[in-house]
Order: C-alpha cells, then sequence, then structure tokens
C-alpha cells in the first residue's frame, strides 16, 4: 500500500557536503605524499651524488699524483739534460778555444786533456816563439804551467808543455 | 548527484567542526610526522652534496692544471723524452760519429745507476778524424743526438801523417729501466 504520492529516493550514504571534505582531505594527503616522495628521491639521489663524487675526486687525486711523479721525471730529465748539453758545449768551447790559441808556427803534435790539466807535444821554430806565443796564454789559464824543450835534427824545438789547474772545479776554458 | 540533497544548503555545524578537526589532525600529522624530519635530513644532504662537489671541483681544477703544465713541459721537452726514451746501441752511435770520424771502435767502461732514476754507461771511443773541426761539429751535433750522450774528459788527440787519432770517454744517459713509468 501507497502512502506516499512520491517514489521513495535512496539516501546516499555520504551528503554531498561530507563527500567534499572526503575528498578534500584526500586529495590534500595525496599531495603531502607526493611531495614527500620527491623529497625523499632526490636524498636519495644525493646520497649516491656524494658517493659518485667522492669516488671521482679519489680518482682525480690518483691521478694528480701520477702526473706530479711524471713532471717530477721530466723535470729531472731535464736538468740532467741540460747540464749534459752545457757540459758538451764547455767542452766543444774549450776545445777550439785551445786549437784558436795556438799559433801558425807552431805545430801541435799531441794534445791530451783531463778535467783538471792539459798536456801538449809539439814542435816550434824557436823557444822564444813558444814562450811569447802559446806559454803566456797557457799561464793566464792554468795555475801551473811548465815546458820542456828539446832540439831536433832540423834545429827546431820539440816541447813538452804541462798545464795544470788546482782547485774542485777545474774545467779547462 | 540528486537535486534533494540539501547538506550544502544547511550546513551543519558538528558536522563542519568535525571535518575540520580530522583535516587539522591529518594535515599537522603528515607535517610533523614525514614532511619536517625528511627536509631536514634533505637539507643535510643537501649541504652534504654540496661541499663534496666544491671539493672534488677544486680537485678537478688542480687535476686540469696539472695536466696543462705536463703537456707543456712534454711539448717543451719532446726532444729530451724521447731520447733518454732512445735505448742506446753501439752500433747506432758508430754510425752517427762516422758522419765525423773513421774507424771508430767503442768500448764498454761501466755501467752505473745514476741519480735514482737513470743509467750511466761510460765508453771509451777511439776514432780518426780529419782535422779538428771534425770533433767541434761532432760535439755540436751531439746535443741533437737521439740518446743523451756526454763527451767527456780524457781526451787525447795525436796527429800522425794522414790524420788524427782520437781517444775520449763518452757517457751515455738512459732510463732505468726497472724505474721506468
Amino acid at each position: 500500500m501507497r502512502l506516499s504520492f512520491i517514489a521513495p529516493r535512496r539516501k546516499p550514504f555520504l551528503s554531498l557536503f561530507s563527500k567534499m571534505w572526503v575528498i578534500f582531505i584526500g586529495l590534500m594527503s595525496l599531495f603531502m605524499i607526493i611531495f614527500n616522495f620527491y623529497i625523499v628521491i632526490e636524498m636519495s639521489s644525493f646520497k649516491s651524488g656524494v658517493v659518485d663524487l667522492t669516488k671521482e675526486r679519489e680518482m682525480l687525486e690518483v691521478k694528480i699524483d701520477e702526473d706530479d711523479e711524471t713532471i717530477g721525471i721530466i723535470l729531472r730529465q731535464k736538468a740532467l739534460s741540460e747540464e749534459i748539453f752545457s757540459n758538451n758545449t764547455l767542452l766543444k768551447e774549450s776545445m777550439k778555444n785551445l786549437f784558436d790559441l795556438v799559433p801558425d808556427q807552431i805545430t801541435l803534435k799531441k794534445v791530451q786533456m783531463e778535467r783538471n790539466s792539459l798536456i801538449l807535444y809539439g814542435v816550434a821554430p824557436t823557444q822564444d816563439t813558444f814562450n811569447f806565443l802559446l806559454a803566456a796564454p797557457l799561464k793566464s789559464i792554468f795555475h801551473t804551467s811548465n815546458t820542456t824543450f828539446y832540439l831536433t835534427k832540423e834545429g827546431w824545438y820539440n816541447f813538452v808543455s804541462i798545464n795544470k789547474i788546482i782547485g774542485e772545479d777545474g774545467l779547462i776554458e | 548527484m540528486n537535486s534533494f540533497d540539501r547538506s550544502l544548503d544547511k550546513i551543519d555545524i558538528m558536522k563542519l567542526l568535525i571535518f575540520l578537526m580530522v583535516f587539522i589532525i591529518v594535515t599537522f600529522a603528515f607535517i610533523f610526522l614525514l614532511i619536517i624530519p625528511n627536509v631536514k635530513e634533505h637539507r643535510i644532504l643537501q649541504a652534504e652534496y654540496k661541499r663534496v662537489l666544491v671539493h672534488k671541483t677544486r680537485v678537478e681544477n688542480l687535476f686540469l692544471e696539472r695536466e696543462t703544465e705536463l703537456s707543456k713541459l712534454k711539448a717543451e721537452n719532446a726532444h729530451v723524452i724521447s731520447a733518454f726514451k732512445h735505448p742506446f746501441t753501439q752500433e747506432e752511435f758508430i754510425r752517427y760519429t762516422g758522419k765525423f770520424f773513421s774507424q771508430v771502435s767503442l768500448t764498454e767502461i761501466t755501467k752505473s745507476e745514476y741519480k735514482k732514476e737513470f743509467v750511466e754507461y761510460e765508453l771509451n771511443v777511439t776514432s780518426m778524424l780529419k782535422t779538428p773541426t771534425n770533433f767541434y761539429n761532432f760535439l755540436e751535433g751531439l746535443n741533437r743526438y737521439s740518446s743523451i750522450v756526454q763527451a767527456d774528459f780524457p781526451i787525447h788527440l795525436e796527429s800522425s801523417k794522414e790524420s788524427i787519432s782520437s781517444t775520449f770517454k763518452i757517457k751515455v744517459y738512459d732510463l732505468n729501466a726497472t724505474k721506468t713509468h
């Protein structure tokens, strides 16, 4: 038996007002969770970034050490080669100076160059020629300079001139 | 939604208060229990990351500096480096000296370690030469030779009828093979 003129309506479990609130609170929670999730992801990326950067830094430090060592080796090679090259140049200059020193009248037969001494064997027309032209400059270079002469059959003089530098660093100049 | 819902027209003040309370409690719970501790940790990690990044950048700059220094040194001393690496052979040296001297012979005297990473060989060279100029030229070219060679005392020169015979010492420097890098 119908007592009402209108059809019955189902009463909703939640009213519109309640639904709006539930949706609002739900959305807000979702936003918070998403934000938190974002922070957590970024934190883990920082953590792995720190590990990666530390590894990279340690690798670079090892490479720097290797480079330093190589630089040291090259610098030592450079220093040694410069010393050798200058010694070679000095030796060349010494020899050149020696041969420039010898005048045309005097003929050298034998030259013995040591670090601190120079022994010359040769022939000179007269003793004076030797004394003026060669002995004088030799005396100015070396600390001691001794010459012995002996006459040859042709009337020239064979000489042996022993010159020495006394001291520690005695390169012939 | 049917049009008979009047919950928005007549707002139940109790319901509103209850929902507001729930909203506030949920929000605060999220903020205090989750977001604030995480943000704190995030900040600490970010600072740590930045610190590590700055440190790494400094080291990297230092490394780049060293690399440029090294490549500059390598370029400047290319001849010296290759000369030290080049193994000294008597045949090659005799071939080279052949340009200046004739009848070259070498005898090895000693071989010793020199200053940490080098090996020093001493050899006696006997040769014949036409004029002393050849000797200068030899010494001049020695600095550009493919190995590091130093001509040294004693130098003996003796003239005969045609040419000059010479005896002198050379010192050859090589990298110590056991300590090469």
